[in-house]
């Protein structure tokens, strides 16, 4: 797993790539429980490049979810991968997610 | 023997002789007996005093083991060289004399130290067919007069009676002692038995079997089991019979027990029972020996042979010996300096028998040996048994065919994984890092066994989620291995995941309830979900747990 942190438009982009399974999730719930913790207005996870993810890394997102409802953060998923997109669907989390096609939509709200 | 009027002088006093025979055979105590004797011999010939000398080994000397009369002289010595008794020793024949005063080989020391008066002397060997024990000693007849020629020959016969009835005594110890040894033999060989491997619980992958022919066995089995899931086992026979042998052989079976913990693989383990061998001198003395490792997980087992007879494997196509194999162990040190010869033999659903030659060289009723064509026919007679009752019918059944001349001892290890083959079997660490290659690993199995790329997808999460669980919850984090097995059944994708944990709560794993929404819980829902079966299914090895997911493949 790749994970790169930026700032567009007063928003933080997370970009992740290739395989997020529990040897990486670990790190990725600690960046987005980073960002909640700092109460970030907006933060974009891209998971355009993501190959794979598990359900820790499916926990991870659901935790910084969980966490963003309480602190009116907007968190958004873009540019979901097929894998990525098929684990969410298995999970039925596809329709509680808010999700963007791409990370230019999701800036825009 | 005593002829003529004798024999009348003789017979007079049977009674004494009887009575004589009685006490040495109903006595424990010999010296006791011997006094008791001395004292009848003197009474019944009217002597005043008498002496009884035994030969002993040790020294040669003649020794003093009873003496009656008014001089005391038990424990005196003689050393080899003249005397009366010697001469009657020496010469084999009583000797009578009549007047002490005129015998050159008379010493009178015992008389001038203890002031008693040695007249007439009669001493009669105790011999029986040449064999020399000693002799006893008259002294002075009572009433003045001096011993008769009569008085000796009754002597004579009175000393060959007590020297039957002291070598009867003698044998009849040694007996005694030989008893006692058969005891002590009869216990070890008890507590060898009980240092074999107790039975192994039916569905066990590997079971081992006995039959000593007669007292302590030369032979061994073991199984031990290993702390990652895997089983060493090991068959082995000490050249030679006996005590020695024995004590090599518990020494080499506790040697494997202990070092087939420690050593990695079985070869290292034959390489360093071979070193600890080497210094214990063998006197000649070698040990055949096969040591194994199952990986019932795996159905793969990794074999070491050190001259032991070729261990056999009934496969679908019948049998195959593995030929490949070292010298036996305590030969030479230098034969194992370098390392010890491995094979790797994959079970593939099927069975590894190995045996000692008490198997293949029982004699059948035409005389030949049973041979290893012999034990393949009785091994497949009863193939549909359970491994255990299976070896206790082909022993069973040595009794009918032959003569068991020797122990025998058999053992088999078998795949008793369910389904036995597969397309893919592979052992993991139990760590987040090793997912990666079990994704991958599963990726191509599942392209190669037909699953398209969706399908192959899903059942690459189904399973990682499966090990992911097995790393947190089974282990708790801690070390231990992951075995995936993937085979195709038919239409089916059947994957097999086999932990050493201790067994999980079944009834603790449960999909969660998807209108909560929160972090954790979730793969087991994506197991269900994606998968069309999943189950835990008894291990195998009796340890750990067996999870298996069952996917219809699409046409």
């Amino acid at each position: 797993m790749n994970m790169t942190l930026s700032q567009q438009d007063g928003a933080t982009v997370v970009t992740l790539a290739g395989e997020v399974d529990l040897s990486h999730s670990p790190t990725l719930r600690k960046a987005l429980m980073e960002l909640m913790f700092e109460k970030k207005p907006v933060v974009v996870v891209d998971l355009s490049a993501v190959e794979y993810i598990d359900s820790s890394g499916v926990a991870g997102l659901v935790e910084a979810y969980q966490s963003a409802r309480k602190n009116a953060t907007r968190f958004v998923l873009a540019a979901v991968s097929d894998p990525v997109r098929r684990v969410l669907q298995l999970a039925r989390l596809d329709k509680v997610f808010a999700m963007a096609d791409t990370v230019e939509s999701a800036l825009k709200g | 023997m005593i002829r003529g009027a004798d024999q009348t002088a003789a017979a007079s006093h049977l009674d004494l002789m009887i009575e004589m025979t009685g006490d040495f055979a109903q006595s424990q105590d010999v010296e006791a007996t011997l006094r008791l004797g001395l004292a009848r011999v003197a009474e019944r010939l009217g002597a005043e005093a008498a002496s009884l000398f035994l030969l002993e080994a040790d020294s040669g000397d003649l020794v003093c083991h009873a003496s009656i009369g008014p001089t005391e002289v038990i424990g005196l010595r003689l050393a080899p060289g003249r005397g009366i008794v010697w001469r009657t020793v020496d010469l084999d024949s009583p000797q009578l004399v009549k007047d002490a005063r005129f015998d050159p080989d008379f010493a009178n020391s015992v008389d001038n130290a203890t002031g008693f008066v040695t007249r007439s002397i009669l001493c009669a060997p105790m011999s029986f067919r040449g064999q020399k024990l000693g002799a006893i000693e008259l002294f002075n007849k009572a009433g003045g007069g001096a011993f008769t020629q009569a008085d000796a020959q009754l002597l004579r016969a009175l000393a060959m009676s007590s020297a039957l009835a002291l070598i009867n005594t003698r044998l009849a110890a040694g007996m005694a002692e030989q008893e006692g040894f058969r005891r002590e033999l009869a216990l070890a060989s008890e507590i060898q038995r009980a240092m074999l491997p107790p039975p192994q619980p039916p569905g066990y992958p590997v079971h081992g079997l006995n039959l000593p022919a007669r007292g302590v066995s030369g032979d061994f089995y073991e199984i031990v089991p290993l702390a990652d899931g895997r089983i060493a086992f090991a068959i082995g026979d000490v050249s030679g019979k006996g005590i020695n042998a024995s004590l090599l052989m518990t020494k080499t079976a506790s040697l494997f027990r202990c070092l087939a913990k420690r050593e990695d693989g079985p070869g290292r383990v034959l390489a360093a029972i071979d070193s600890e061998l080497q210094e214990t001198g063998l006197a000649g003395m070698f040990v055949t020996m096969v040591a194994g490792i199952l990986d019932p997980a795996t159905g793969r087992v990794v074999l070491a042979n050190a001259g032991h007879e070729p261990p056999l494997v009934r496969g679908q196509d019948g049998y195959r010996p593995i030929e490949d194999g070292m010298p036996p162990l305590g030969i030479d040190p230098e034969l194992f300096a370098h390392g010890c010869l491995e094979s790797v033999i994959e079970l593939d659903g099927g069975a590894l028998y190995l045996f000692t030659d008490g198997l293949t060289e029982v004699r059948t009723r035409s005389g030949a040996m049973l041979g290893a064509d012999g034990a393949k026919g009785l091994l497949d007679a009863f193939a549909a048994m359970p491994a255990e009752e299976r070896l206790q019918a082909v022993v069973g059944a040595l009794d009918g065919v032959g003569s068991l001349r020797d122990d025998v001892t058999l053992m088999v290890v078998e795949d008793m994984r369910p389904g036995g083959r597969s397309a893919f079997v592979r052992r993991y660490d139990a760590r987040p890092e090793t997912l990666s290659d079990i994704r991958s690993d599963l990726s191509r199995t599942a392209r190669e066994l037909g699953c398209d790329a969706d399908l192959v997808g899903d059942v690459v999460l189904a399973v990682d989620e499966a090990c992911q669980n097995v790393i947190r919850h089974a282990y708790k984090g801690g070390e231990g291995d992951i075995v995936l097995h993937v085979e195709r059944e038919d239409d089916l994708l059947v994957i097999r995941l086999m932990d050493f944990a201790p067994p999980v709560e079944v009834a603790n794993i449960k999909p969660r309830s998807l209108d909560e929404i929160r972090p954790g819980g979730l793969g087991t829902h994506l197991m269900r979900s994606i998968m069309d079966q999943v189950d835990f299914l008894p291990p195998p090895a009796g340890i750990g747990n067996l999870l298996q997911m069952v996917k219809r493949i699409r046409p």
